[in-house]
């Protein structure tokens, strides 16, 4: 469905699900993240293969955020202004472009998951795959070129827990009352 | 070439805590009022009710360097936009003590403040009427002298009452908390509904935001208030003795110069610092203000705290204010530490949770993922209880903002923090952890941890204090060097005490903004 951004505004201000703006052939589409997933919607920002590795991991921290579409979550917020960005990393003071923070996690999991599996991430068994969560999330975790592996475990981590249990819909998996004053948009870029 | 505006009384730089009240003062007493705010024109409608939409009222660019080993965690304190940092406070509006102004004077530590508590008073007792705080002076034994609060307290949910059980079994009080959040309408503005959503930013305006209290007022009084401003340089007159002005650069490049008689920075800390710093001109090389060398320094930071536990009840945690609902500050004296540390400590209790976010359900037990997150988050909903510890830091000159190498997009230096938490403030933390932890078991947790070391608040790096030579603004927050240059924020606190800076932060605001309400003739001559 194309829509006009009257009808997007409309729609937010009305709606209990969060989707993303999608510009698609032209139009702009209101997709939840876990929609323009199944949708196969075109990334902006992450490679298919850093996309392949970050919903692997993502699901491994919380199982249901690929589903969620965290994927599509995070790669649409890389693209949005500092100031307006929506991911948590901003507030762990990561120096913007926030793409390079994720691209260097992202790099720095596959180099670690290739020591276990030719394939990377994606070749990962599942007990192989908790032991690199588990070398990444412990505090302090740094590669030898001083990136922080354990603020990615960490905003990665964050960034399931918004698709799964920061929205309506995950606040009512936990029968926890929304209570909204103003219900959020269903269009993450405002 | 620069596009020159017509001139104005004052131009106040921020949109924020301190540079509303200036502006509602000032044009209330019948200045023409600029405001230059470098984030967006903010509206209560705007205020969604997210965890993940607040990020968007947070600090973002330009970016804050932090090089030292410690955080301020800048961008989760700071803000930008209409209503700055305190349009996502949680409105936890403690007043300083009388001790916190004389640190030095009375303890050997520290720094001293150019005024006393007695000076401050009727300041905090205006800002109260006029916010409408709510409160139980006489439960909140440690408060010190003022008129009562205006509103009864805040409510005390299943999660207030269940930790107030293990102060109560270790032998410590606790007060409704102070806050400057309606329980009752007052002026016009709805009372609270107890719903969590204060660090997404309050749209009712029962949390007392600029946007509901003073920048109606001065817009009312005919301050003009415009976004997407970016101050970067304070101009002098010819003589290089007086401000003229400021430079400014819109969001789409144009370098823009506003004249003004009176210029008041209220850019919060870091900024503050930022521009002075880079105003330098041949006569003030060190950048204005700074004659004494102290702009960018004493900066502090509240070593903060969280402590969890789950316990067997329904702990409601999802009811109440962010900012929690009770207080206790029965380890305020100074040298009540049992380690010896020298600084006041307290404790926030039972603050409204939700599932997501920095100081969300999860984040509480970050060592937690898998399904076994999941079955966390289901406990957590319905069990998990939460409190914050602030302790206080102490000014040292070496924590300090300076301007770094890289430039943002108009050619400013960024700013470059370099922090470290004060050893008395460290150990402070520690014993805070241990009292934390035994304070939840005391009141029946199963399981009881707290989480690492934090930076709430930040303070300093354009102080007060009475000597010239070593501090940056008198008793009336005025530049020592250029009579007519004021600051506004937390940024001119001598010192941090341990509790939450914005009531301090209006109450000196609006002590200045009078002053030059009355000495008008002298500052713009």
């Amino acid at each position: 469905m194309a829509i006009n951004r009257r009808d997007f505004i409309q729609r937010g201000l009305g709606g209990v699900s969060l989707a993303l703006a999608f510009d698609i052939g032209g139009g702009v589409f209101l997709l939840t993240p876990g929609e323009a997933r199944a949708q196969a919607v075109a990334l902006r920002n992450l490679g298919a293969a850093e996309a392949a590795g970050l919903e692997r991991l993502a699901d491994a921290l919380l199982p249901g955020a690929a589903a969620a579409g965290v994927t599509h979550f995070i790669d649409h917020q890389l693209g949005v202004d500092p100031d307006a960005c929506l991911l948590i990393a901003k507030y762990f003071q990561v120096p913007p472009p926030y793409a390079d923070f994720y691209r260097t996690g992202l790099a720095e999991c596959e180099r670690l998951a290739r020591q276990e599996s030719p394939q990377g991430l994606a070749g990962l068994g599942e007990e192989a795959l908790q032991s690199l969560i588990m070398a990444i999330g412990k505090p302090g975790t740094k590669t030898a070129e001083g990136f922080d592996l354990s603020l990615f475990y960490l905003c990665l981590r964050s960034d399931a827990v918004d698709v799964v249990y920061g929205t309506p819909a995950g606040f009512e998996k936990l029968n926890v009352p929304y209570m909204a004053h103003i219900v959020p948009p269903e269009g993450w870029n405002g | 070439m620069a596009k020159t505006m017509d001139k104005v009384d004052v131009v106040v730089v921020g949109a924020g805590a301190a540079g509303s009240v200036y502006a509602a003062v000032l044009a209330e007493a019948g200045r023409s009022v600029l405001v230059l705010e470098r984030g967006v024109e903010r509206r209560l409608q705007d205020l969604y009710s997210s965890q993940i939409w607040a990020r968007r009222l947070k600090w973002g660019s330009p970016h804050v360097v932090e090089d030292g080993p410690d955080s301020i965690w800048y961008n989760f304190n700071a803000g930008h936009g209409f209503g700055g940092a305190a349009i996502h406070h949680y409105a936890v509006w403690p007043r300083y003590h009388p001790e916190d102004f004389e640190l030095a004077s009375r303890y050997g530590k520290g720094l001293d403040w150019p005024l006393d508590y007695g000076a401050l008073r009727p300041w905090y007792d205006l800002v109260q009427s006029d916010v409408g705080m709510a409160g139980d002076a006489q439960q909140e034994v440690w408060r010190p002298q003022g008129e009562p609060y205006p509103l009864p307290p805040v409510l005390v949910s299943n999660h207030g009452r269940v930790l107030a059980r293990g102060f109560e079994r270790l032998g410590m009080r606790t007060a409704p908390i102070p806050m400057a959040v309606l329980t009752q309408p007052y002026k016009g503005r709805p009372a609270c509904i107890w719903d969590g959503w204060c660090d997404a930013g309050c749209p009712t305006g029962a949390l007392a935001n600029p946007l509901v209290v003073y920048l109606p007022r001065a817009q009312q009084a005919g301050a003009r208030l415009q976004g997407k401003a970016h101050v970067t340089r304070v101009l002098l007159d010819d003589a290089g003795k007086r401000v003229a002005g400021v430079e400014y650069f819109t969001t789409d490049g144009e370098r823009v110069v506003q004249p003004a008689d009176a210029v008041v920075l209220c850019a919060f800390t870091v900024e503050n610092s930022r521009v002075l710093l880079n105003s330098a001109t041949a006569a003030h090389p060190q950048g204005l203000a700074n004659r004494s060398g102290t702009v960018g320094r004493y900066l502090m930071s509240h070593p903060a705290l969280s402590v969890f536990g789950s316990f067997e009840e329904d702990m409601q945690n999802y009811l109440g204010a962010t900012g929690g609902q009770l207080l206790c500050q029965e380890a305020f004296a100074k040298t009540g530490d049992p380690q010896g540390a020298f600084g006041s400590r307290q404790w926030e209790i039972g603050l409204a949770l939700k599932p997501n976010d920095l100081l969300g359900i999860a984040m509480s037990r970050p060592d937690i993922w898998g399904q076994a997150l999941h079955q966390f988050m289901r406990e957590g909903a319905r069990g998990l209880g939460s409190m914050v510890g602030v302790c206080e830091d102490q000014p040292l000159a070496e924590n300090r903002i300076a301007l770094a190498d890289r430039k943002d997009r108009f050619g400013m230096p960024l700013a470059r923090v370099t922090y470290r938490t004060s050893d008395e403030g460290r150990k402070l933390w520690q014993t805070a952890t241990r009292e934390g932890v035994a304070l939840f078991k005391a009141a029946g947790a199963k399981e009881a941890w707290h989480g690492p070391q934090a930076g709430q608040h930040i303070m300093g790096g354009t102080i007060m204090g009475a000597d010239p030579a070593r501090s940056v603004l008198n008793g009336n927050a005025q530049s020592h060097d250029i009579p007519n240059l004021f600051v506004g924020g937390p940024s001119v606190f001598p010192t941090s005490s341990s509790v939450n800076s914005t009531f301090t932060a209006h109450a000196v605001a609006m002590k200045s903004a009078h002053y030059m309400v009355k000495h008008w003739g002298e500052v713009r001559a």
